[in-house]
């Protein structure tokens, strides 16, 4: 029920706010799948790399249409920023699934160009998010829980695991304010098509990257590595102009 | 119209490719100790604080400074000529300098027999130890074999000495004291290895150990580890000894390895288990660990792991300190490595970092005894063993 009272307290919010009493504000639900890769150089480390990670994102958009191809375009996100470490070769089996997630707010001018009905769309700017929590899921060998056997048999390991038990883990991310740095802040940018359903609900689907321009650490020690959220992610959504809500909410009344 | 908007919407899309390309932060790519030429001192010095700042496992808890390392001995070191011999000495001072601090109690820094400074080596944990007040030298091992078995054990007990299949000399005493207590002595965690290899001179002991705790005997009323001395070993020993005296898993700490370049990156705590061997059966009779600031490594991990164990128990004076488990670097990405050419540093230091169950690390402190009695050379000259003394006391109570 909390859930519910978001949504419906920023339309009245919208409804009563004076300069846009006549304008052309939308609001609507939008989501999607995305796929994040943490821009970092892991080179210095034995047969391990960074692999992107599929992860999910949901937002509540509103637009502010200012002409008929220009609007601004804002939302409050959820975003999932996932990411994988791999190891490879004689280490093949560990790993650690990242899954970070965010609430991010983006700020976006959206252009639109085309038909009636039909229209494509360009959303450029930027966003701010926060890192509110991690996850983090996999496999890793524990020096403490050797194989026996590896000493006694004759056989030669295989792998790592052929010499220390694999200790699996799945925990929540304990952040380390000296080194995680949870504000974010980036560019963006979006391509789709959007399609005029009904006089009021307009569709879409969009294509969007995401770029983070702050490093996802704190500059905490000399020579450091950066990592970056790179997200591509496949969005789809529906949006309707607030002049109904409002509309209905006057008639209740 | 239209035509206007179209264009506006496609020099806008392309100035702001052209923006996101230009705000993406260039990544630098950081090398490993082992690729730097080392040449020349500046290139050396870069070799080892980045081997340092990307490999050393205890970042998190250790208080020096590598940032201010940095900024202080860089310019030192790049006034330095490598083919100065002069310059080459007062390099190991200030390597020395900038390790002094350092709490892996297993870090040295070592050099190769070729070079000129063959019989240097940076060791800051035994540098600390024999500056402190109470710093005693460890007791001989002619102690163990000689004197010891003469003044507590009974007749029948076995001993041997193995200086042909270990790195380093193996002795070991095993037997009996007033006929229901169990003691075993050894200098270094090479158990299995050495009970698999026919015709060492210790074989026998660790089969007679071996062969007295599975199954062990009701008429027995306790057990002594002594493992004052023993600097550690192969990590199997754990499970090979400890293994013997338990039916179910042991857990007793956690592990931690590097898991990224940052001096802050670590993976998850892995809990430390000791599994049982089969066909072993628990013991519940007391088991006392002797152990004092010589031992290290492996013994303080085995001195855990029998303290966790309800009938055991820690006794002696606190441990050397140096808890983390050591591998290749390769295994954890992280731990010992080697920089340079001309003059070549091996750094010697922990691949991960442990804490006990109770959460506390002990890396660099060293582990307080249960009971504290302290070593104690001159009354061991005169033939009496206050360690072993109140070990058999505690057992008796």
């Amino acid at each position: 029920m909390k859930g519910m009272l978001f949504p419906k307290n920023l339309i009245i919010l919208a409804c009563f706010i004076p300069l846009l009493s006549h304008a052309q504000l939308s609001l609507g639900i939008e989501g999607g799948v995305n796929k994040n890769y943490l821009s970092t150089s892991g080179i210095q480390q034995a047969f391990t790399s960074y692999t992107g990670a599929y992860g999910a994102q949901v937002a509540i958009p509103v637009s502010y249409r200012l002409k008929n191809w220009l609007s601004v375009q804002s939302s409050i996100s959820y975003v999932q920023k996932n990411y994988n470490i791999v190891r490879t070769g004689f280490f093949e089996g560990i790993h650690q699934n990242n899954k970070n997630n965010y609430i991010q707010v983006p700020l976006m001018a959206h252009f639109s160009f085309g038909g009636k009905k039909m229209r494509g769309f360009l959303n450029l700017g930027g966003y701010g998010a926060y890192w509110v929590s991690a996850t983090v899921q996999g496999t890793e060998p524990n020096i403490l829980n050797p194989v026996d056997s590896s000493f006694t048999t004759s056989q030669q390991p295989v792998n790592d695991f052929s010499l220390s038990k694999p200790y699996s883990f799945n925990e929540k991310y304990t952040f380390d304010s000296r080194k995680d740095c949870r504000w974010e802040w980036g560019l963006l940018a979006g391509v789709g098509l959007s399609y005029q359903l009904s006089q009021s609900v307009v569709m879409y689907v969009e294509g969007r990257f995401t770029q983070s321009l702050t490093d996802q650490q704190k500059n905490y020690m000399i020579n450091q590595v950066g990592r970056y959220n790179q997200t591509y992610a496949v969005l789809a959504g529906a949006m309707v102009p607030v002049k109904i809500f409002c509309k209905k909410k006057a008639k209740k009344e | 119209m239209k035509k206007r908007i179209q264009r506006f919407i496609l020099l806008t899309s392309a100035s702001a490719m052209l923006f996101f390309s230009a705000c993406k932060k260039e990544i630098s790519t950081p090398n490993p100790p082992s690729s730097y030429t080392g040449s020349n001192f500046n290139d050396l010095f870069d070799a080892f604080w980045n081997g340092m700042n990307n490999n050393y496992v205890f970042w998190d808890i250790d208080t020096t400074n590598w940032d201010r390392v940095y900024n202080q001995y860089k310019p030192i070191f790049a006034n330095l000529n490598i083919y100065s011999d002069n310059d080459v000495r007062s390099s190991v001072n200030y390597f020395r300098q900038m390790v002094a601090g350092l709490i892996d109690g297993h870090y040295n820094i070592t050099f190769p027999k070729s070079q000129l400074l063959s019989d240097s080596s940076i060791d800051p944990a035994f540098d600390r130890k024999r500056n402190t007040p109470g710093y005693h030298d460890p007791i001989p091992l002619g102690y163990f074999f000689f004197d010891l078995p003469k003044i507590f054990l009974d007749s029948g007990y076995v001993e041997g000495v193995d200086s042909t299949h270990t790195a380093r000399l193996a002795v070991a005493v095993s037997g009996t004291i007033n006929h229901n207590i169990l003691y075993f002595y050894f200098n270094t965690f090479e158990l299995q290895a050495l009970y698999l290899t026919p015709g060492s001179a210790v074989q026998a002991v660790i089969k007679n150990f071996i062969s007295s705790i599975s199954p062990i005997s009701p008429s027995v009323k306790g057990i002594i580890l002594d493992l004052r001395g023993n600097g550690g070993g192969d990590v199997n020993d754990l499970d090979f000894l400890v293994g013997r005296m338990i039916d179910k898993p042991l857990k007793f700490g956690y592990t931690r390895a590097k898991n990224g370049q940052g001096r802050l990156d670590y993976s998850p705590w892995a809990p430390a288990i000791v599994t049982p061997q089969p066909g072993s059966s628990a013991i519940s009779i007391p088991i006392i660990v002797i152990a004092d600031n010589f031992s290290a490594s492996l013994s303080e991990i085995t001195t855990l792991a029998i303290k966790t164990l309800p009938n055991g128990k820690f006794l002696g004076e606190t441990t050397w300190g140096a808890n983390g488990p050591l591998a290749p670097n390769v295994y954890f990405n992280g731990g010992q490595f080697t920089a340079g050419t001309i003059l070549t540093l091996s750094v010697f230091t922990s691949s991960t970092m442990f804490k006990y169950i109770n959460d506390q690390i002990y890396e660099g402190k060293g582990i307080p005894p249960d009971v504290a009695v302290p070593d104690n050379l001159n009354s061991l000259k005169r033939g009496i063993d206050l360690q072993v003394a109140q070990a058999v006391s505690l057992i008796n109570q």
